[in-house]
């Protein structure tokens, strides 16, 4: 299984729950997130991630 | 284990007598309580002049004197100050963590601090800690509770908490079982030169030099321990520079052992002081992760920490010149009363608002968070699953968590059913 990962801290995004303080809909693919939408944990850009195996 | 750091001998203190524990207990100072005074502090306002330190009875730290001090307080102002790169480390730290491990990822800014930082975030990510879980977290837990389980009582900060993460890194670190006892003296000592005590240094110089031997060995004779991953990985395509890496040793022995062992401990106290929660988490193990969120929120490990103004800047109307410290106090975050409801109540099943700031926030947020919650919650179910019916002895004191700037129980004295 692969998810998306920050690479600051570890924060792993979910696409069944979304971002919901960053307004990003359960159900949100990762690449369909705004591209200046920024880590909930860190606030690491959106390019700061990286696909990773979990 | 790794054979690799056979006759390499970490030295102990010159002074065999000196007991850095003890000195450590006492440079925190014995605060019952810091929220009454942080509550005062915040109904005035969100940012004053003067050191976070001096509102608390402490032994003053020398490293920190004379410099230009205010005092942030609250969630917003607190997470602005974290996240906004105006307010920097390394001025900041230099004075301190940078005197006790040297040149850290604390003590580094912008891109130098992102490059080092991924590397050392990648070693502690979730998933390659969770799978610390069963081979390192695991036999620890065992082994400690087997001092105790069949005695009907104990303390778990004396007998479980305190020893409980350092043995967790020092096992990943693999080294040798028969040094933990001189490492943790030395991990603990290192901060020591807060206070102007000569064995920080001492300690300082000694893990530096020990871990400039290991490194060497483990770069000629790599194997599948942390320190073999961390001193042969790369950082856009170089070896990760030595001073850089024994400073994150030193600091690591310290940090992943320190700070979890409060963080523990404090989940332990919380549930044990509130004893409809922990029959609940007893019950619901499913409730653990909330449980840990709400004791890092009520009692985080670390309740202050540093910044540096590298501009004037106005803060809440307050001018802030150039080359001040922000002592930032997380724990004021964390307790802010605009965020969370009765935020000095302890419960596990508040409304869900902000995340707490325990590990702060921001490019500087804690890399070991996630060891440090495997850690938490695989302590907590085995304590749970083999001491039934736990409880606080009603015939020894009830935890009492003291300290103005690392709080902790010092003993969580219970009993048990034994099976």
């Amino acid at each position: 299984m692969q998810a998306w990962v920050c690479l600051n801290c570890g924060w792993t995004y979910d696409p069944h729950v979304g971002i919901p303080e960053a307004g990003v809909a359960p159900g949100t693919a990762f690449e369909d997130i705004p591209d200046d939408c920024k880590c909930p944990a860190c606030s690491a850009a959106k390019a700061d991630f990286e696909l990773m195996d979990l | 284990m790794n054979v690799a750091n056979l006759g390499l001998v970490l030295e102990d203190l010159e002074d065999k007598a000196f007991d850095p524990f003890m000195v450590e207990k006492l440079s925190h100072g014995s605060t019952p309580d810091p929220y009454p005074a942080i509550h005062a502090l915040m109904a005035k306002g969100p940012v004053h002049k003067g050191a976070y330190r001096d509102h608390f009875d402490a032994v003053p730290d020398v490293q920190m004197a004379g410099l230009n001090h205010y005092v942030v307080l609250g969630y917003d102002l607190v997470q602005q100050v974290l996240l906004d790169p105006t307010f920097t480390n390394r001025e900041a730290f230099e004075h301190n963590l940078g005197r006790s491990f040297g040149r850290t990822v604390t003590v580094m800014d912008g891109p130098e601090h992102t490059r080092y930082r991924k590397i050392f975030q990648r070693a502690f990510l979730p998933q390659t800690v969770a799978k610390w879980g069963g081979s390192v977290v695991d036999p620890v837990v065992k082994d400690l509770m087997g001092s105790f389980i069949c005695k009907g009582e104990a303390d778990l900060v004396e007998d479980f908490t305190h020893h409980y993460p350092f043995q967790v890194i020092y096992r990943q670190l693999e080294l040798e079982p028969e040094q933990a006892p001189v490492f943790h003296k030395l991990a603990i000592a290192q901060l020591l030169s807060s206070i102007g005590a000569p064995q920080g240094q001492e300690a300082t110089r000694k893990l530096g030099d020990f871990f400039a031997g290991l490194l060497a060995q483990r770069r000629a004779n790599p194997g599948t321990d942390l320190v073999s991953h961390l001193a042969t990985a790369e950082a856009d395509g170089e070896r990760l520079p030595d001073e850089v890496l024994i400073a994150f040793l030193r600091q690591l022995v310290n940090a992943g052992g320190d700070t979890t062992y409060r963080g523990t401990s404090v989940l332990l106290a919380g549930l044990l002081t509130h004893p409809d929660q922990l029959a609940s988490v007893t019950a619901d193990r499913t409730l653990i992760p909330q449980a840990i969120e709400e004791a890092l929120r009520w009692e985080g490990p670390v309740a202050s920490t540093w910044r540096h103004a590298t501009r004037d800047v106005t803060l809440a109307g307050v001018d802030i010149p150039r080359g001040a410290i922000l002592n930032v106090v997380l724990a004021s975050a964390n307790r802010d009363p605009a965020k969370f409801a009765d935020p000095d109540r302890f419960d596990i099943f508040r409304e869900r608002t902000v995340r707490n700031l325990a590990f702060a926030t921001g490019p500087h947020v804690c890399i070991g968070q996630h060891l440090a919650r495997v850690e938490m919650t695989r302590a907590l179910n085995a304590l749970l699953d083999r001491l039934p019916n736990l409880r606080l002895n009603p015939d020894k004191p009830a935890p009492d968590i003291v300290g103005h700037i690392l709080r902790v129980p010092e003993h969580i004295h219970v009993r048990f059913d034994q099976r």
